[in-house]
């Protein structure tokens, strides 16, 4: 089903293989069609002026279609700023994430040593406690340390999550101990199995962990509104709930805000895609 | 001391957690030269009154300056709560809503400005009982007072050939709803929009019948549905479930001509002159009193105020009571009603200047509408509100989605408020 | 507990050595862990395990966010037994897990398998399968309600045409309400658990396929003995972040129904957000906050459990 396919593939050329491979790709364009209707409609309200974004029915093409609202929102918003803002952080907790995540992982997966298992359990455990119980006591430390309204805060909050720790542990279990058992009789020190043999391994994790902290950093919402009060230090997320006042909203240029802000995940997304291609770990694993 | 004890017991977290009272504020009313006043507001960009409130102290008052703190209004309370619990010391904190400033209040998070309250001035102010704690003490100010009228849509009214809407009672405004509803599918016109809030069922019914909504006992609530069902019943308003899960805008249905009335608060006005003004609407508005009960003498509706209060941790309390003071005043009132602002301030001078405003509508029906003879609150105010908001919205949505019928959902009111909120 | 959470295969290669050098090793191998885990775990002490332990902490005490908290002892608990929001809350949480979890699982790792080749425009279908996770939650909340009306919403006009006489109500119905959360849920999150199992499925060496291909096993015979196993320690990974994120539902729910109609589709995370931040007693909410964390808990430890179980065999 899965590499067994591909691998077969070339061999099976024919009449069979050509009309399996154009279903395939039926079934694939036309689920891809129906998982992105939400997304269509965000195209569509973006291109409408704001009253017209709820009509009942829906409306999919917007009758005039409002280009305007792409250069507008720049100058309705500091966007440029927001975006600047959210970018920075997004690189800096995912490269803290990535680096601190993946260490602490190899000690959790790959030395052993008392009590490891239980410490690791209190570390998952921890993401089962929702944020809104502990969100005030987490502020009040924040304050104490005169660290709030500084990407400061965020970045002490969100770098050293269980999260990357917990998906990296996971994978590196999956790479046989032989591997480290042969790189220490090589003389190789932990520190250096871990640098040279566990990161080379896991480059898909490291991908899939990098492409997963960036888009939540991307797209969290309620730590950059708690601990970003200066206007200039907003980012994307804040700029387009801005657009929702007390009593009414500016869909039309959310949407906008929302289609511009999905851009870059894309692209961040389809880089980071490549590195699941089949065979790059199996073919270490000859070694 | 016990409690100390306790607390150390508690250990090394709690430490770290307990606000310590230590970075207070300090009292300088002998405060000279220039102040750098913050004030946490939402939404400032698309709350326009807020930059004009602050323009005009700053011009009253050069050597204050005030740096707005922006928090999006959508969670507004929440970050409010946080900052304080963190002993922030923003100067001004504007109270969103009633129940918030009795949590806040109630906490001793702001400064008692009773002083500032019972002077003459404040007598002149609407609204500002509702802030009286512990039998007399206050600790905010209310600068503007909203409360609920009907807006219409002229040209629909005339391409119907109905009268506007001068003295309605609720039934007629359900048979006036249903003449001018016209059309279907996408083009459908409704006679009316209902807000899928529940003031418009619940606040309304117990400012015209006089129940308490706090009380317990919510048979005063049965006609005021009738009302709203019928309405939806014979498709006369947008169905209940859809505006909720469409998001539905009261603004958007109105400007763009979906519906020939709206019942809704007067901070509407502001939104709509601008969008005139803008060009976006070409909405032929006015607005009427809202409907009454059948037998009722004069104009009865309901109505909510906004108001500043100071931070008890305030860095500049002085200049900050100042702040509070001015915007409540007659000059702060005429700033936000040039905006279309209703202030809390009440004086036929202020409400000359609001109908002086480009493009307010000025027969004698909207002025009429302004000047309704009684204002309740839309929700009494107590530490049980927001329990119980939750318990009458829960069952004012399943209403009117029709998962329960009326008897058994105002029973369900009824025992839910007696057992769940103690 | 930690034996029972060991989670590396035993390595029996070492050679019977005295107690001195074992416990030398011992101590070793502790210094070096430590050495790896420390700089995450110092950020991860201070910044969340201190607020976490404060919040549990404050269940027990009655707290308003600033003045001192005052002890309580168990009041909050017996107080959460009768309170009959947080019921309907917890059972609807646990409604929501057991749909959730096992049909994102299903979704997640059906989509991983089918985009795990070498095919032109994978890059492509990948992304729209990640999309739902970056569409902004307001339009993702209006087009599935906007499917999901019970008049003119195309879900009900199929289910019309298909013969269903009274199509259920979905998001304005107490009892369709949910399921119509659940079926969004998955849409939203299956693409985010597909790139944990799509890196998953690297990890699996081909010679395993090959291998299983020259003793003639099917397809289906290749999936259960070599792309199952490999991907174990992943399926726990994303059992458990499943398990964690829908227990922890908020977001979604709040854009989509706000817990209604009524109290149909109120979540745990809601009722702990209203009674602390909203209604200012966050003491109660703490209490409510530990009965879920106990919860998912449980529910990990035997998964964790079952995972080890497994892995021995």
């Amino acid at each position: 089903m899965t590499t067994a396919d591909t691998a077969a593939a070339p061999r099976a050329r024919g009449p069979l293989a050509l009309a399996r491979r154009v279903v395939l790709y039926v079934v694939l364009a036309a689920a891809a069609l129906l998982i992105l209707v939400p997304f269509l409609w965000m195209v569509s309200a973006s291109l409408k002026r704001n009253n017209d974004v709820f009509t009942i029915p829906i409306q999919w093409i917007p009758q005039d279609f409002q280009w305007g609202n792409f250069t507008e929102i720049w100058t309705r918003v500091p966007l440029a700023t927001y975006l600047g803002n959210t970018v920075y952080l997004s690189l800096v907790i995912t490269f803290l994430q990535v680096l601190t995540g993946s260490f602490a992982a190899y000690g959790f997966a790959k030395v052993r040593f008392r009590g490891r298992d239980t410490l690791f359990m209190l570390y998952i455990a921890t993401i089962a406690v929702p944020w809104q119980a502990y969100m005030i006591p987490q502020y009040i430390m924040m304050q104490k340390a005169e660290l709030t309204d500084t990407f400061w805060s965020l970045i002490l909050l969100q770098a050293f999550g269980a999260f990357g720790v917990f998906l990296m542990r996971q994978y590196y279990l999956t790479i046989p101990d032989e591997l480290c058992e042969a790189a220490r009789v090589d003389g190789l020190s932990e520190y250096g199995i871990w640098a040279r043999i566990m990161l080379p391994l896991s480059k898909p994790a490291l991908a899939s962990l990098a492409l997963l902290t960036f888009v939540n950093t991307w797209n969290d919402y309620m730590g950059p509104f708690i601990y970003l009060t200066s206007n200039d230090l907003w980012t994307i997320q804040l700029g387009l709930r801005s657009f929702v006042g007390q009593y009414d909203a500016d869909y039309a240029m959310m949407m906008t805000g929302s289609v511009l802000s999905v851009l870059p995940i894309m692209i961040i997304f389809l880089l980071g895609q490549r590195h699941f291609i089949q065979g790059v770990a199996s073919s270490g694993m000859k070694g | 001391m016990k409690r100390r004890k306790m607390l150390a017991a508690v250990g090394l977290a709690m430490a770290v957690a307990l606000p310590l009272t230590a970075c207070g504020s300090g009292e300088d009313n002998a405060e000279s030269g220039p102040v750098e006043l913050t004030v946490a507001v939402w939404s400032l960009a698309s709350t326009p009154e807020f930059q004009t409130l602050f323009d005009a102290f700053h011009k009253a008052n050069p050597d204050i300056t005030i740096k707005p703190v922006d928090i999006l209004a959508a969670d507004y309370p929440t970050k409010v709560t946080t900052m304080l619990a963190g002993g922030d010391t923003t100067d001004v904190i504007t109270m969103k809503t009633l129940a918030d400033y009795v949590r806040f209040a109630g906490r001793g998070q702001l400064k008692d400005i009773t002083s500032a309250a019972t002077s003459t001035e404040g007598a002149k102010l609407a609204g500002l009982d509702q802030y009286k704690q512990d039998g007399d003490k206050y600790y905010a100010l209310p600068y503007r007072q909203d409360f609920w009228v009907l807006y219409y849509n002229k040209k629909m009214f005339d391409a119907a050939k109905q009268p506007y809407p001068t003295s309605l009672t609720w039934d007629q405004y359900v048979e006036l709803a249903k003449k001018l509803t016209t059309g279907t599918g996408d083009k459908k016109v409704y006679g009316a929009y209902q807000h899928t809030w529940r003031s418009i069922v619940q606040a309304i019914s117990a400012a015209q019948t006089g129940g308490d909504q706090l009380a317990g006992d919510y048979k005063f609530f049965a006609d005021q549905y009738k009302t709203a069902l019928a309405l939806q019943e014979a498709g006369a308003t947008l169905d209940f479930g859809t505006a909720v899960t469409q998001k539905t805008g009261y603004a958007s249905m109105f400007e763009s001509g979906k519906t020939a009335m709206l019942p809704m608060g007067t901070w509407y006005i502001a939104k709509v002159l601008s969008e005139k003004k803008k060009g976006t609407t070409d909405a032929d508005w006015a607005i009427a009193p809202m409907p009454q009960r059948p037998g009722a003498t004069g104009v009865t509706t309901f109505g909510a105020p906004t108001a500043f209060a100071v931070n008890k941790k305030a860095k500049h309390a002085a200049a900050a009571q100042k702040f509070v003071e001015f915007a409540s005043s007659l000059e702060g009132a005429k700033a936000i009603t040039g905006i279309g602002v209703v202030p809390a301030y009440q004086s036929d001078e202020i409400r000359q200047q609001y109908f002086a405003l480009p493009g307010m509508p000025t027969d004698d029906l909207s002025k009429k509408a302004f000047t309704p003879d009684k204002v309740n609150p839309e929700m009494p105010v107590s530490d049980k509100t927001a329990k119980i908001d939750t318990i009458l919205n829960e069952e004012h949505q399943l209403i009117m989605t029709k998962q329960k019928s009326l008897d058994d959902a105002i029973k369900e009111m009824e025992s839910r408020v007696k057992n769940e909120v103690n | 507990m930690a034996d029972l959470l060991t989670a590396t295969p035993a390595t029996t290669s070492a050679a019977p050595s005295p107690r001195a050098r074992d416990r030398r090793r011992a101590r070793r191998n502790t210094l070096i862990g430590w050495s790896f885990i420390l700089p995450n775990f110092l950020g991860f002490v201070v910044l969340t395990l201190v607020p976490v332990l404060a919040a549990f902490a404050l269940s027990f005490m009655e707290w308003d966010s600033y003045n001192p908290p005052e002890w309580v002892g168990l009041d909050n608990f017996t107080r959460l037994l009768n309170d009959e929001s947080t019921k309907i809350a917890l059972r609807n949480t646990a409604f929501y897990a057991l749909g959730h979890v096992p049909l994102t699982m299903l979704a997640a790792l059906g989509l991983a398998l089918l985009l795990n080749r070498k095919i032109a425009g994978v890059g492509f279908f990948r992304a729209a399968a990640f999309f739902p996770y970056i569409t902004s939650m307001v339009a993702v909340a209006i087009v599935w309600n906007m499917l999901f009306n019970p008049e003119f919403g195309p879900v009900n006009q199929f289910l019309q045409f298909v013969g269903v006489d009274s199509p259920p109500g979905w998001t304005t119905s107490t009892t369709w309400a949910m399921p119509a959360v659940i079926l969004t849920s998955v849409w939203r999150d299956m693409g985010y658990y597909m790139v944990l199992f799509l890196a998953g499925l690297q990890a699996i060496p081909v010679e395993q396929y090959e291998a299983a291909k020259v003793d003639g096993a099917s397809t289906w015979q290749r999936f259960r003995a070599v792309t199952l196993p490999g991907l174990r320690p992943v399926t726990f990974l994303v059992l458990v972040l499943l398990t964690v994120q829908s227990f922890k539902v908020f977001d979604l729910i709040v854009v989509m129904t706000d817990g209604g109609p009524g109290r149909a589709t109120l979540v745990l995370s809601q009722q702990i957000y209203r009674r602390g931040i909203i209604e200012g007693e966050f003491g109660y909410a703490s209490a409510i906050s530990l009965v879920l964390f106990l919860l998912v808990l449980v529910f990990t430890l035997v998964q964790f459990w079952f995972n080890n179980r497994q892995e021995r065999r």
